[in-house]
């Protein structure tokens, strides 16, 4: 990138989602490859409403501890980040930091509270309310005693904790960085994504004529950033290395995605260029894919923008079409997607894919996976506030 | 590259009301759905006009890292209290999109059109993350120029009108670029 005289590489990662919970990351993948779809008809986590919607949870018999629901989510980001630094093979962390993407952190801690009726807040709430509560725990509790930093991008964030860590590391700050995304379902998003009818009542179909909306979803993520000097030094294995990384704004819309993508096509160049790559490179996207309407045309405009005709021949996946929309840790999951793909050199499929769109006419890898060399793997973001990011990782 | 101010401001919610007398017409006819988002989008339009930044922006030149603390809290029981008060159908649509911090920035985004970077940071009692990331964003050729900087509550027990919320932003830009466009500039380093 352009202030850096040597890459960053991914040298771990970890990841919790309603798919294989709490298995080897491998399970995931492969589970992912299948098409496994872990969208299903669930409650809402607290509120009594006597429906259910279609979301991706992690199943409550599937956590081996007994934890308390408003502790699931510093449960399962723990769970991730372990999984990280022990994949990564980290002994001790020597000036690393922590970076978090989280859209509504905590929030389950404040749902209790406001349910109970418990007007006054103690110390330990506000603590435990707080956005950057969940960052500030992993920091302390595992001595990661390098910059720390919550970002929260709406859905992008989980991309941009990630895009973040890695320009730490290129401005010196710090020698290693573990960074990724965490959110929870949660009554709060659930009502919320309903009353904006973004939910959808029927499977997620991302880029398919009849997409009806998305399904919330929960999970964390994390990968481990390091220099390639340090990679090497240590003898860390690498899953590759960050080729580039952008966010830009709409500035159009609070809820909704500029319709011609111009944000997310801006992000998708600035990255591209930040390591003189040519797009003709990027040989798989990671779509961001939530199936809603708006969405998904807005992205197959924005890539076609940037790659022209080649857009054709790129495979694009949506990882949502299995896991729902995970929110601040879908940007995250999603980076590790990438990784998987070049580590497998194969992608996975976008499912439930049935009938194309007219304007949708991308590869979208529908239903099955497929056996693809991946070199270069760009994963994209978008979200409310007309968020946009884009992140790439290349062979190593 | 050599980052310097260029833009310095510090409103209080008390002083909105004045504040709204200092922007320019585009700015005074908009709508704020909450005193946080007009707080906001009034100091950063002061400040960019004081600065001599063409508005609207129009490009990607600018970025925006904004700090936010647990100001944003308040529209979170607000829009949550309103779904235990009366169900699904307590849920305001127009509160929901404003309960994730960042809806901040994208309402300054939107009223600038900013197009470059917007990175919203949840932090407490200080903005020194943003600024030294807009720092480091400069240094590193991320972006040209940065508004960088946050809201924060002041007192929990004031009410808007006395003071509860303090906006305080700075403008940053490279060297270069300030001594190009002619601006007045506050410092020259940058610890």
């Amino acid at each position: 990138m352009k202030n850096l005289k040597e890459g960053v590489v991914v040298s771990g990662v970890g990841i919790v989602t309603p798919l294989k919970p709490f298995m080897k990351v491998d399970d995931f993948w492969n589970a992912l490859c299948s098409g496994e779809d872990a969208i299903k008809r669930m409650s809402l986590p607290m509120l009594d409403t006597g429906r259910k919607w279609l979301m991706a949870g992690i199943d409550q018999s599937s956590f081996a501890d007994d934890i308390s629901l408003e502790n699931k989510l510093q449960f399962i980001a723990e769970k991730a980040l372990c999984m990280a630094m022990k994949d990564a093979n980290l002994r001790e962390c020597q000036n690393a930091g922590l970076s978090i993407g989280t859209v509504l952190g905590n929030v389950l801690v404040k749902e209790k509270r406001l349910i109970e009726s418990k007007k006054q807040k103690t110390i330990y709430d506000y603590e435990r309310e707080s956005l950057s509560y969940v960052t500030s725990y992993l920091a302390a509790k595992y001595n990661l005693n390098g910059p720390s930093i919550t970002i929260s991008t709406a859905c992008a964030s989980g991309t941009d904790a990630i895009g973040i860590a890695a320009r730490k590391i290129m401005a010196g700050k710090a020698d290693l960085m573990i960074a990724g995304g965490i959110d929870v379902l949660s009554d709060f998003a659930i009502i919320g994504f309903h009353i904006l009818q973004a939910i959808t009542e029927e499977k997620v179909r991302p880029f398919d004529k009849n997409r009806t909306g998305l399904a919330p979803g929960e999970g964390a993520a994390f990968v481990v950033l390091e220099s390639e000097k340090h990679a090497s030094h240590r003898g860390a294995k690498v899953y590759g290395k960050v080729m580039g990384y952008a966010s830009r704004a709409d500035a159009n819309h609070l809820t909704g995605p500029h319709r011609e993508g111009r944000g997310l096509a801006d992000a998708m160049n600035q990255a591209i260029s930040e390591h003189n790559l040519k797009p003709r490179e990027i040989n798989y996207i990671n779509a961001h894919g939530t199936g809603t309407v708006y969405n998904d045309l807005m992205e197959t405009k924005a890539i076609k923008k940037v790659f022209g005709k080649a857009a054709y021949d790129i495979p694009i996946s949506s990882t949502k079409s299995m896991l729902g929309h995970s929110f601040g840790a879908a940007g995250a999951i999603e980076a590790i997607c990438c990784l998987l793909s070049i580590k497998n050199k194969i992608v996975h499929p976008t499912i439930n894919f049935n009938e194309r769109d007219a304007e949708c006419d991308l590869d979208y890898v529908p239903n099955i996976a497929r056996h693809h060399i991946v070199n270069i793997a760009m994963s994209l973001s978008a979200g409310f506030g007309g968020q946009n990011s884009a992140i790439i990782f290349g062979k190593t | 590259m050599r980052p310097v101010i260029t833009g310095i401001i510090k409103i209080s919610s008390a002083d909105i009301e004045y504040a709204m007398t200092r922007v320019k017409d585009m700015v005074r006819q908009m709508r704020f759905v909450n005193s946080l988002v007009q707080l906001t989008v009034v100091s950063i339009g002061i400040m960019l006009d004081e600065a001599k930044i063409n508005i609207p922006v129009g490009n990607n030149d600018i970025s925006l890292f904004l700090g936010v603390d647990d100001s944003v809290e308040d529209i979170k029981d607000e829009y949550f209290n309103g779904i235990l008060k009366e169900g699904i159908l307590g849920a305001s649509p127009l509160l929901f999109p404003y309960t994730t911090p960042n809806s901040l920035a994208a309402q300054v985004t939107i009223a600038f059109d900013i197009r470059g970077e917007s990175i919203t940071v949840p932090i407490k009692n200080t903005h020194r993350n943003v600024m030294e990331y807009a720092v480091e964003c400069i240094d590193g050729k991320h972006t040209s120029m940065a508004i960088a900087g946050g809201i924060r509550l002041q007192d929990k027990n004031l009410t808007i009108k006395d003071g509860r919320y303090m906006a305080e932003f700075f403008l940053l830009e490279e060297a270069g670029n300030a001594e190009k466009r002619g601006s007045k500039i506050y410092n020259y380093s940058w610890e």
